[in-house]
Formats: structure tokens, sequence, C-alpha cells
């Protein structure tokens, strides 16, 4: 599943530590879901989604 | 909404989330009193007048029962961590672990069968931790 998570954390000029503080996950966590390594559950899916303010489909995209 | 935000996992401000500290607690005390029963049971067993009876049974299932403890503080850890990724890296961690213990008791097994091999390794629950631990630098290092 690919994500526009790594574009929609440098509009913001957020570091990946930046947001993984902000969803409480590990820096890991985020740099595995940007490099597509790792697809997140459901429930952060969509914390994803709230903390940018959009829907879930366009955050994650199907392939 | 906002209930979704509960649903994962909070990441406290410390380095060691809590599931991290507990299983380091839990590890430490259960391999100290795996190394304190085990060097009393086996001095008795040593000693000039060993146990017999049901007390060595006892004692047998006591010196075990700490590394049961360890395999229970391991499969805790799977279920308390907070951060899902981490937890998907341990699980992948135990999986290869118990794959690569699997393999050696089965090639054991079968050097057995044909006689090529009548001592083999025992410490299949030691054998288990020594892979869990060379997994784990495995499976982060694919990570």
């Amino acid at each position: 599943m690919k994500n526009r998570l790594k574009v929609l954390r440098a509009e913001r000029d957020w570091s990946q530590a930046d947001l993984a503080e902000r969803l409480a996950v590990s820096r890991q966590s985020i740099n595995a879901i940007e490099t597509g390594k790792y697809d997140p559950s459901l429930p952060l899916a969509f914390k994803i989604a709230d903390l940018f303010d959009m829907a879930i489909e366009e955050v994650f995209l199907n392939d | 909404m906002s209930d979704r935000s509960d649903q994962v996992g909070e990441m406290p401000k410390s380095k060691i989330p809590p599931s991290m500290r507990r299983y380091f607690w839990r590890m430490g005390i259960f391999m100290t009193a795996y190394m304190v029963i085990l060097i009393w049971g086996l001095s008795l067993k040593n000693s000039s007048n060993p146990p017999e009876g049901l007390f060595i049974y006892g004692l047998a299932i006591l010196t075990a029962l700490p590394m049961c403890g360890v395999f229970w503080t391991v499969f805790r850890l799977l279920v308390e961590m907070e951060d899902e990724y981490q937890r998907f890296l341990v699980a992948k961690q135990i999986m290869l672990a118990t794959a690569i213990t699997l393999c050696a008791a089965t090639i054991w097994q079968f050097l057995n069968v044909y006689d090529l091999m009548t001592e083999g390794p025992q410490w299949f629950g030691v054998i288990w931790l020594v892979t869990f631990g060379i997994a784990d630098g495995i499976v982060r290092w694919r990570a």
C-alpha cells in the first residue's frame, strides 16, 4: 500500500521524530510506513489521517 | 472520532517504554531465580547425600519453572508492547527463533534415527533463548 506520509510530513516541515511523537509511536514505525515496509493498522491509519486533517484514502493509496 | 486516538497505544516520553521496563524486570527476576535454583539444585544433586524420591522430582520441576517464566515474559512483551510496528518485529523474531530451534531439533532427531548421533542437544529452552537473541539482530537488520 502506497502512502503520502513523507510528502505530508515535508509540507509541515516535520521530522520523522516529530511525527512519531505526535502519533505516540516509534520513529522506526514512521520510517517503516513511509518506505512501504509496514502497513499500519486501521486505528493507526485513522490516527495519521486525523492528524493531517484528511480522509484516510487521501493519505493511503491502494496499489 | 476522538475515541480513535485512544485505540492506539500511548508512547511515553521516557525512552524506554513501560512494556520494555516490565520485560527487563521480569527477565532479570526469572533469570536470577533460575541461576540460584540451578546452582542450589546441582550442588544438592552432587553432594555426598543426594536427595531421592519425590523431592528430586520437585527439585527438577522447580528448576524448570523460572525458564517457563522467561518464556511467559517474552510472550507478555508481545501482548503489552505499545508500538504496533515493534510488536510486529518481536512477532517475527519469535517465529524465526522457533523455526531455527525446530530445525535444529528435527535435524538432530533424524541424525539420531539413522544412528549417526546418539548424543544431541537437550537444552532446547536455552537454545531457543539464544536463537531469540540472534533472531533479534536478523529481524532488525532486515527491517
